[in-house]
């Protein structure tokens, strides 16, 4: 069975039996109209959503969703100052949310959509350390001192007993870390495992990986919610994360439904339909395989972690960072 | 002295305002920090030497980017306003180059110049460049047709009417395009950073908006490229009144 079966067997399987059935709203009750704010731009990523949107998923939940994208910033903040009234919901990093936690910015994470950390550090084939202490004077591009790839370059220099010091490191603030790489400016970039690399062998870049993951774990993007929503209406954060899985399960077992629905909503993403599934096909694999159930060791693991690096400070306990009040039901 | 008070006042009402706001709304610091809460965050931020290490490295983008722009503005738009001819070859070219987005343009400017300090001084000019030219073409024509003539009669090159006539005439004008580049120069050298750079204001700014989530550190380095503005603002306009005085 390939990697990709057997990821979207355990979808399907972990969702049916750890969801229960999905209670669905009577026909005449009206929905619920609230905000999902991603982050980046439109992307074959972000499919599970477009999905749950035209396949009624949201719908079933009682939920009328409209999708606005954000900058990680913004959308941190306006999912936490969003009023319970108007339902604010947000996907973002799991060690921005430690982060902007840490800042008081009053969110919280509910259910996991990445289960597996999908940043690497990456290079041309057979120039890629095994051992993170080799990075030591390697020229690296990333994005800039911010984000999910800024957190995991730190984790796997510090895990080789490095720092930020002992390479040269360029930024590239528009994510065009990629041609940096082509250009030979960098021997190695930060990466989404599964795009950049897709990409950089569409280019003829035959390229190996250096996954946290190996090294630093570090808890992946999920569903997250503002404080003040959370606490007055526990259910509606239940019901949008199980209408998420629900979609990333449905996914995850035919990949081409959720090319479709990407397509549908973004029509730039299916005029490169090959390679559009090709990222989805990866991103699949990172997915959540439990229902969004969310693994506290990962998260007690990169709390450390980002206390280590001085991410934070260790002043709002890992608990209060997350909620289990979307879990599937054992 | 008056002056000063006039300064101090109206500082005075808009951080009282800037509170009023943060009060009457409710606002929480991570959307609109309070005046005090950004003050204490800079006084942390200049006695860990953080503000200053970014600072340092904006103001000398800012200082080349303006030299090097306005130097080339002053010597393309004396071109331009002399030359009719020269007016219509380039200044498609030179329109072109300023409705495009610069943004847009940047990160590429900045991979194609090896994204050092070359690239970024080098978009800081550009920014500066298009009102500063600008300003001299329409200030070389201004001189006075009288003047040009009697000039010409007296028998001068057209070096002698351009060093001693046209540019003397044409300073307040060009003064006027200084005054509008020099406060893009700031922005210029702000959007180079955020096309990529490891310091800078711009580049702190990234690090508290996006990185640490510190709203009221981002408002420092915000305030603090305004200051920087006023300040060459200033700066200027002081040379402005010497310079025409004599002149």
């Amino acid at each position: 069975m390939s990697p990709r079966r057997f990821t979207a067997a355990l979808l399907v399987l972990g969702l049916l039996t750890a969801c229960g059935p999905v209670e669905t709203p009577t026909a005449t009750a009206p929905l619920r109209s609230v905000k999902l704010m991603l982050g980046f731009r439109p992307d074959v990523q972000f499919a599970p959503f477009y999905l749950a949107q035209q396949a009624g998923y949201f719908a079933d939940a009682g939920l009328d969703v409209t999708i606005e994208f954000k900058d990680g910033a913004d959308l941190m903040r306006l999912v936490a100052a969003g009023q319970p009234e108007s339902g604010v919901f947000g996907v973002a990093d799991a060690t921005d949310v430690m982060i902007s936690r840490t800042a008081g910015i009053p969110v919280t994470y509910v259910s996991t959509l990445y289960e597996r950390f999908p940043v690497a550090l990456i290079g041309p084939s057979g120039t890629v350390p095994t051992d993170p202490a080799e990075l030591a004077g390697k020229r690296i591009g990333t994005p800039g001192q911010f984000g999910s790839s800024w957190h995991a370059l730190l984790a796997l220099l510090d895990a080789g007993g490095l720092s930020a010091e002992d390479v040269t490191i360029r930024t590239y603030p528009q994510f065009n870390q990629v041609d940096g790489l082509l250009r030979g400016d960098v021997d190695l970039i930060t990466g989404f495992r599964n795009n950049e690399p897709l990409r950089l062998e569409l280019e003829g870049m035959a390229v190996d990986l250096l996954t946290v993951d190996e090294v630093a774990p570090l808890p992946g993007p999920g569903l997250i919610v503002g404080d003040d929503l959370l606490g007055s209406d526990p259910g509606l954060a239940a019901e949008f994360a199980r209408a998420m899985q629900r979609a990333v399960a449905a996914i995850a077992a035919a990949p081409e439904i959720g090319f479709d629905a990407a397509a549908e909503a973004v029509p730039a993403i299916g005029e490169e339909r090959e390679t559009a599934l090709s990222v989805l096909e990866a991103t699949i694999l990172l997915w959540s395989t439990n229902g969004g159930r969310i693994d506290q060791t990962a998260w007690e693991s990169g709390y450390e972690t980002m206390v280590s690096l001085g991410f934070i400070d260790g002043s709002v306990p890992v608990g209060e960072m997350t909620s289990d009040v979307a879990a599937p039901t054992p | 002295m008056r002056r000063l008070a006039a300064t101090l006042l109206s500082l005075a009402a808009f951080l009282a305002a800037w509170k009023l706001l943060t009060v009457a709304t409710g606002t929480p610091d991570y959307i609109l920090p309070a005046p005090e809460v950004v003050a204490e965050r800079g006084v942390r931020a200049i006695g860990s030497g953080l503000l200053w290490e970014h600072t340092a490295v904006t103001l000398t983008e800012i200082l080349l980017g303006l030299t090097a722009g306005a130097a080339t503005a002053i010597a393309v738009g004396t071109a331009l306003g002399k030359s009719v001819v020269i007016e219509r070859v380039l200044s498609p070219y030179i329109v072109a180059a300023q409705s495009v987005p610069i943004l847009a343009l940047a990160p590429l400017l900045d991979i194609w110049f090896g994204g050092g300090l070359l690239a970024r001084v080098l978009i800081c000019g550009l920014i500066v460049f298009f009102p500063i030219a600008i300003a001299t073409m329409v200030g070389i024509r201004s001189a006075d047709p009288l003047l040009v003539e009697m000039f010409r009669s007296l028998g001068a090159t057209p070096g002698q009417r351009t060093a001693r006539l046209e540019i003397p005439s044409a300073l307040p004008v060009i003064f006027g395009g200084l005054r509008v580049g020099v406060t893009l120069a700031v922005i210029g050298a702000v959007v180079a950073e955020w096309a990529g750079a490891s310091s800078g204001l711009g580049v702190l700014i990234n690090i508290a908006d996006q990185g640490l989530f510190d709203t009221p550190l981002m408002f420092v380095a915000l305030v603090t490229l305004a200051v920087i503005g006023i300040g060459l603002h200033g700066l200027v306009v002081s040379i402005e009144r010497r310079v025409i005085v004599q002149s």
